[in-house]
C-alpha cells in the first residue's frame, strides 16, 4: 500500500494545540457548570458531550470520502468553528443552565429539555474539536504514531496548564483563553485554496474571542446554591473573591447570618452574626466567626473539653477555623490546623486588615495545607483531642456527596487517627441527624469494627451524646473512667443534651430531652456492639451501613438496588431522587451515553456492512473498545491513588492525568520502531496487561514505601513509577489503527468513534464499578481489558 | 431592626383609569365591587378561584390529606379553602395541587400540601391562640393558619418575597394575617408570647429569642431537609419550663429494616 506523505511539523503542532483546548475546555467547562449548578450538573453535560469524539468517528466513517477530498480547507473551518463554539458555549447555554436546575429535574418535566439542550451545545464543541483530528489520523494513518503522540503530549499539557491557569483567572475568563489554542492551530493549518476566505473567518473569529474575552459572561448560580440563598439576605454582599482549582472561592459578608450547629435548646446568650461566610463554587465553606463565641461552649462539640483540658489539639480539614477557636476557648496550649483548601481557608484575611481574626494566624496555632490523611502519614505526633469536621449537612445532602472520596471517614483512617491519640487523647467526631438514619450509623458502624479490629471493647472506649439535630462521638484511647462518664452526663444534664452512648447507659436516660423519629434508631446503635448484631443490621437495614476503606471511600453512598422499590413505597418516586440524587445523576448519564454509544457504534455499519461480510475486521470492536475502557480505569484508579500519595487532590489529578498522557504520547512516538506492524498491537496490549497485573500488586506498598519522601524526591518516584505502564500504554492504538487504515480506512474511523465512545462511556463506568466493588476492581478491570484486546489482536 | 410593611395592591397604571371613556369606568367599578363583595362574603369561593381549581384541591385534600392520616376536621377545612394555586407563579398554578412542593424563586419552595397539613395539624392551634410563622415564603402557610386563629404573625427576611406574599395574602382576603420584613432570629417580642410557632426558614440552630417568646405549653414546629424534601418536622415543646423535642417523619414510616 502507497504510504502517504509526513505530516508537516505545523499539523503536529496544530493537532497538540486542538487537543490542549479540547482538554482545558472540558475541565473549566467542568468548574463553570458546577459554580453555577453543582458538580453533578457538570458531569451530566461534559460526560454526555464528550460523546462528540464518538460522533465524529462516526461521521467520518460514514462520509470519509468527501470529508478527506475537502480536507485541506475543512480543518482551519472546523478549528475556527471550534474556537467560537468553545467561546459561546457558556453565553450560549446560561440562558437555559440558568432556568435550568438539577433539584427541579424530578419536579417539572420540562428541564429534560434544557438539559438535552445544555448537552447538545457542549456536543457541538467536542464534536467540531474532535472531527479535525480524526480526520488528520485517518489522512495520514501510516503516520499516526508521531501525530497520536502530539495529541496526546498536548492533551497532557493542557490539563496541566488549565490547572495552573485556574489560579489566577476566574472561572469565566478562561473558555476565551483557550479558545485562542484552536484559532492558532486553525492559523497554522491554513490552506493555499481558499486562503483569502479563511483568512475572514479566522479574522472574524478572533474578534469574537476578544470580545468574549473582554466581556466574559456574567454567572448566575443556582437560586438553590448555598450562596444565592445568603445573598438573598439583605445587605448582603461578595466582598472578595479569588480563583482556585478547588473552585471559585467567595467571601459574602451578611449582616444577618448567624452560625452554631449544634447549640443547646438551654442556650439563652446571644448568638452572634458571623463577620462572613466563605463559599467555593457557590457552596457553603466555613462561617467566619469573630464575635463572642461563648455559644461554643453549649454545643455537642464541646464534650471532648467537658471531660477535661485539652493542651495539644489536631484540627483536622479546619476550614475557617470555628473547632480553633472552640479549642483556644478552652486553654489548648497547642493546635496545628489542617486544611487542604489554602485560598478558602486564608481568603478570610480579606475581611479585616490585620490577620488577628484568621485563627489560622493566632500564634499558638501551627498550620498545614495538606490533605489530612496525607498529614497523618508525615507526623508522628501524639494530640489530647482530634478534632474531625461534621458529617453530613443540615437537613440532609439529597446524596450529593455520594460520590465524593472520604478518606478520612475510612477504617484505615481510624486507625492512623487511633495511633496520633496521646494515652488519655480523644477523637471528636459530629454528624448532623438525618432521617432515615444513615451518616450517625455508618460511623458509629466504622468505630466499633476499627476498635474491636484492634482488640478492644469499643463500649468501653466509645461515648454519644445528641441534641436536637446533631450527634457527636467520641472515641477515647483509655477506657472511659467514672469521672470520664459522671462528667459527660453532667455535661448532657446541663445542656439539656441526651447520652446516646455511654458505658452503663439506661434506656430511658437517651430520650429524656430529645425523641428521634426512628424508634429503632437506638437499637441499630446497640446492635453495632456485636458481630452477629451487625451483620444481621447490615444484611436488613434499607440502606448500606458498611464501613468504608480506602479502597472503597464514598462513605456518603447508601444507596442499595435492592432496596429501591421499598424506598418508593415508602417515600414515592418524587421524593426518591432527593435521598439519594449524586448515585442516580451518573446512573441517568451512563445510561444515556451508553444509548447514544450504541447508537453512535452501529450507525457506521449502515455504510461497512456487518462484521464477516465487505471485509470488516472482527478484531475492531473488542480490541478498541477495550483499549479505551482499559485506559480510563487505570486513570481514574491511579487519580484515586494520587489523592492520598501526594496529598492535594487537584495536584493528584493533574499530575495523573498529564503524566500519563506525556508517558503514552512518547510510547505512540517509539511504538512504531518498536514493534512489529503486523503483530505490534496485540504485544503492545499484552505488556500492558502484564504491567498492570504486576502494578496491581506492587503499587500500593511502594506509595505507602514513598509517602514520607520529600516532595521533590515524590514526583521523581512517581514518573519513574509510571513511565513504563504508561508508554506500554501509548502503543496499542496506533499500531492497532495503522493495522486497520491499510486494510480500510473507514473502519480505521470508525475504530476511532469507538474508541471514543467508548472511553466516555468508561469513566461513569469505573466510577460505578468502584462505588459498587472498590479500586481494586477498576484496577483488575484494566488489566483484564488489556488482555482481552491483546486476544482479540491475535483473531 | 426590623420595619413593619403596610399589605397594599400595587399601584401601576392606575393614571390609565382616569383616560378611559365614562361607560368603562362604570364597567370597572361594577366588576370592582362585585369581586371585593365576593371576597368579603365568601370566603370558600374567592378570587380566580374557578371551579376547576376547587374541584382540584378538594380532590388533594382527599387524596394527599386525609388519605394519609389527617384527621383534624378545622385543618382539613382550611386546607379545602385556601385557594393554593393563587400562591404560586403563574406558570405553575396548573401544578398547585400536585403533591409535592413547588418553586416559588429564590430558593424557597411552597411545602407539598400533606407537609403544610400536618404541620397545622401538629401545633394544635385553638382559635384563641397566637401563631407566629418564621419564613412566610409564598404566604400559603400563613394563609392556612389564618383559617384556624385571627391571630397569625408571618415575618420574611427576604423583602421580595415579603412584598409578593403580602400582595397573595391581601388578594385571597387574608386580613387577619399581619406580614412584616424582618429577621426571624429576634422573632416578634411585641406580640408574643406565642402559643404555637412555625420556623419555616430552619436554621442549623433555634434563636434563643424564639424560644423565649414560646408561652409555657407552647408547641414549635421546624420542617428540616432541603427545599425539595423535608426530612424531618421537629415539634419543640415547652412544659413546665423544660424544652423537649420530638422528631417527626412527615411520611407513614415503618421501621428501615427489609426484612420486616
Amino acid at each position: 500500500m502507497k504510504r502517504e506523505p509526513a505530516p508537516p511539523l505545523r499539523l503536529h503542532l496544530a493537532l497538540a494545540l486542538l487537543s490542549a483546548a479540547l482538554i482545558a475546555f472540558q475541565l473549566e467547562q467542568m468548574q463553570l457548570l458546577a459554580l453555577v449548578q453543582w458538580h453533578h450538573f457538570a458531569y451530566l453535560i461534559i460526560s454526555v458531550a464528550l460523546l462528540g469524539f464518538g460522533a465524529a468517528g462516526t461521521l467520518i466513517s460514514l462520509c470519509r470520502t468527501i470529508l478527506l477530498r475537502h480536507m485541506e480547507w475543512l480543518l482551519p473551518v472546523l478549528m475556527f468553528a471550534c474556537s467560537i463554539a468553545m467561546a459561546m458555549a457558556l453565553p450560549l447555554s446560561r440562558k437555559m443552565t440558568s432556568r435550568f436546575d438539577i433539584c427541579l429535574l424530578f419536579v417539572e418535566p420540562g428541564q429534560i429539555t434544557l438539559l438535552l439542550l445544555s448537552q447538545c451545545i457542549y456536543l457541538l464543541v467536542f464534536f467540531l474539536g474532535a472531527l479535525p483530528i480524526g480526520l488528520v489520523f485517518i489522512s495520514f494513518s501510516s503516520r499516526i504514531n508521531s501525530l497520536y503522540c502530539a495529541n496526546l503530549i498536548g492533551s497532557g499539557l493542557g490539563g496541566l496548564s488549565v490547572v495552573a491557569f485556574m489560579y489566577f483567572l476566574l472561572p469565566q475568563q478562561l473558555p476565551a483563553l483557550s479558545a485562542l489554542l484552536p484559532w492558532t492551530a486553525g492559523i497554522l493549518v491554513l490552506s493555499r485554496p481558499r486562503r483569502l476566505s479563511l483568512l475572514a473567518m479566522g479574522v472574524l473569529t478572533l474578534a469574537i474571542l476578544t470580545a468574549v474575552l473582554c466581556h466574559p459572561p456574567q454567572l448566575q448560580p443556582s437560586q438553590y446554591k448555598d450562596i444565592s440563598r445568603t445573598l438573598d439576605l439583605p445587605d448582603s454582599k461578595i466582598i472578595a473573591k479569588q480563583p482556585s482549582p478547588y473552585g471559585l472561592v467567595q467571601l459574602v459578608t451578611a449582616p444577618a447570618l448567624r452560625y452554631a450547629p449544634g447549640l443547646s435548646l438551654t442556650y439563652e446568650g446571644k448568638v452572634p452574626t458571623i463577620s462572613g461566610a466563605v463559599f467555593t463554587n457557590g457552596d457553603w465553606f466555613g462561617a467566619v466567626n469573630s464575635g463572642e463565641p461563648s455559644f461554643l461552649h453549649a454545643t455537642t462539640a464541646a464534650l471532648p473539653y467537658a471531660m477535661g483540658t485539652r493542651d495539644r489539639v489536631l484540627v483536622l480539614q479546619a476550614g475557617t477555623g470555628m473547632d480553633i477557636i472552640q479549642a483556644l476557648e478552652n486553654g489548648a496550649k497547642e493546635i496545628m490546623a489542617v486544611e487542604p483548601h489554602h485560598k478558602a481557608a486564608t481568603i478570610m484575611d480579606e475581611l479585616h486588615s490585620t490577620n488577628k481574626h484568621n485563627p489560622l494566624h493566632h500564634p499558638l496555632v501551627q498550620r498545614s495545607f495538606l490533605t489530612s490523611r496525607t498529614w497523618l502519614a508525615l507526623h508522628p505526633e501524639r494530640y489530647d483531642l482530634i478534632t474531625m469536621p461534621t458529617v453530613g449537612s443540615f437537613g440532609g445532602s439529597s446524596g450529593l456527596f455520594a460520590l465524593q472520596e472520604q478518606y478520612l471517614l475510612t477504617r484505615e483512617a481510624l486507625i492512623e487517627l487511633w495511633n496520633h491519640l496521646s494515652p488519655d487523647g480523644v477523637l471528636r467526631v459530629s454528624a448532623w441527624l438525618d432521617s432515615p438514619t444513615r451518616n450517625p450509623l455508618r460511623l458509629a458502624a466504622t468505630i466499633t469494627e476499627t476498635l474491636e479490629e484492634t482488640g478492644l471493647d469499643a463500649h468501653q472506649h466509645m461515648a454519644a451524646v445528641r441534641g436536637w439535630n446533631m450527634i457527636t462521638f467520641i472515641v477515647k484511647r483509655s477506657p472511659l473512667s467514672i469521672d470520664d462518664i459522671e462528667q459527660i452526663r453532667r455535661f448532657c444534664e446541663q445542656l439539656q443534651f441526651d447520652p446516646a452512648l455511654l458505658p452503663d447507659l439506661q434506656a430511658q436516660e437517651r430520650v429524656h430531652h430529645h425523641t428521634p423519629a426512628d424508634s429503632l434508631f437506638f437499637d441499630n446503635l446497640n446492635s453495632l456492639f456485636s458481630p452477629s448484631g451487625r451483620k444481621e443490621l447490615y444484611s436488613s437495614y434499607a440502606f448500606n451501613l458498611h464501613p468504608v476503606s480506602d479502597n472503597h471511600p464514598f462513605f456518603s453512598q447508601f444507596l442499595r438496588w435492592q432496596s429501591i422499590p421499598h424506598l418508593i413505597q415508602q417515600f414515592g418516586e418524587r421524593t426518591l431522587p432527593f435521598l439519594e440524587l449524586g448515585y442516580l445523576i451518573i446512573l441517568i448519564s451512563f445510561a444515556q451515553i451508553t444509548l447514544a454509544s450504541i447508537l453512535l457504534i452501529l450507525l457506521p455499519l449502515l455504510r461497512l456492512g456487518l462484521p464477516g461480510r465487505s471485509g470488516l475486521k472482527g478484531w475492531n470492536i473488542p480490541f478498541f473498545s477495550a483499549l479505551a475502557l482499559g485506559y480510563m480505569f487505570f486513570e481514574i484508579m491511579l487519580i484515586h491513588k494520587l489523592v492520598l500519595f501526594f496529598g492535594h487532590p487537584i495536584f493528584a489529578a493533574a499530575a495523573g492525568i498529564s503524566s500519563l498522557l506525556f508517558f503514552s504520547g512518547l510510547g505512540s512516538l517509539v511504538s512504531g520502531r518498536l514493534l512489529s506492524k503486523r503483530y505490534g498491537h496485540g504485544l503492545a496490549a499484552a505488556l500492558v496487561a502484564t504491567l498492570l497485573l504486576l502494578y496491581f500488586f506492587i503499587l500500593p506498598p511502594l506509595f505507602q514505601l514513598a509517602i514520607t519522601l520529600p516532595p521533590l524526591w515524590k514526583i521523581l518516584f512517581f514518573l519513574l513509577l509510571i513511565a513504563p505502564p504508561a508508554m506500554a500504554m501509548g502503543m496499542p492504538f496506533p499500531l492497532g489503527l495503522e493495522r486497520l487504515a491499510n486494510h480500510s480506512k473507514s473502519q480505521a474511523a470508525w475504530a476511532w468513534g469507538i474508541n471514543g465512545s467508548v472511553s466516555v462511556m468508561s469513566t461513569g463506568l469505573a466510577t460505578i464499578v468502584a462505588v459498587e466493588f472498590g479500586f481494586s476492581t477498576v484496577m483488575l478491570i484494566a488489566c483484564a481489558a488489556y488482555g482481552l484486546a491483546a486476544l482479540s489482536a491475535a483473531w | 431592626m426590623a420595619t413593619k410593611k403596610r399589605v397594599t395592591l400595587p399601584k401601576s397604571n392606575s393614571w390609565r383609569f382616569f383616560t378611559c371613556g365614562l361607560r368603562i369606568r362604570v364597567l370597572i367599578i361594577t366588576i370592582l365591587f362585585c369581586v371585593v363583595h365576593a371576597g368579603v362574603t365568601l370566603p370558600v369561593t374567592r378570587a380566580d378561584d374557578s371551579d376547576k381549581f376547587s374541584k382540584k384541591r378538594l380532590q388533594m385534600v382527599q387524596r394527599q390529606i386525609k388519605g394519609r392520616g389527617i384527621t383534624d376536621l378545622k385543618v382539613l377545612r382550611a386546607m379545602s379553602t385556601v385557594p393554593r394555586h393563587l400562591f404560586v407563579p403563574d406558570f405553575l398554578k396548573r401544578q398547585a395541587y400536585t403533591d409535592g412542593p413547588l418553586p416559588i424563586g429564590h430558593g424557597q419552595t411552597i411545602s407539598q400540601p400533606y407537609i403544610v397539613a400536618y404541620m397545622t395539624e401538629i401545633l394544635h392551634i385553638k382559635p384563641e391562640h397566637r401563631v407566629l410563622e418564621i419564613g412566610t415564603g409564598s404566604g400559603y402557610q400563613a394563609a392556612v393558619l389564618a383559617e384556624l386563629t385571627d391571630q397569625v404573625y408571618t415575618m420574611e427576611i427576604i423583602p421580595e418575597l415579603t412584598d409578593t406574599a403580602a400582595k397573595r395574602l391581601q388578594k385571597t382576603g387574608c386580613t387577619s394575617v399581619t406580614a412584616r420584613q424582618g429577621d426571624g432570629y429576634y422573632g416578634w417580642p411585641e406580640a408574643g408570647p406565642f402559643d404555637a410557632i412555625m420556623v419555616t426558614a430552619a436554621a442549623e440552630f433555634i434563636p434563643p429569642p424564639l424560644l423565649q417568646q414560646l408561652k409555657e405549653g407552647g408547641r414549635m414546629i421546624i420542617p428540616v431537609g432541603s427545599p425539595f424534601y423535608v426530612q424531618h418536622l421537629m415539634l419543640v415543646k415547652k412544659e413546665e419550663g423544660k424544652i423537649t423535642t420530638r422528631s417527626l417523619m412527615p411520611v407513614r414510616f415503618v421501621p428501615f429494616r427489609r426484612s420486616q
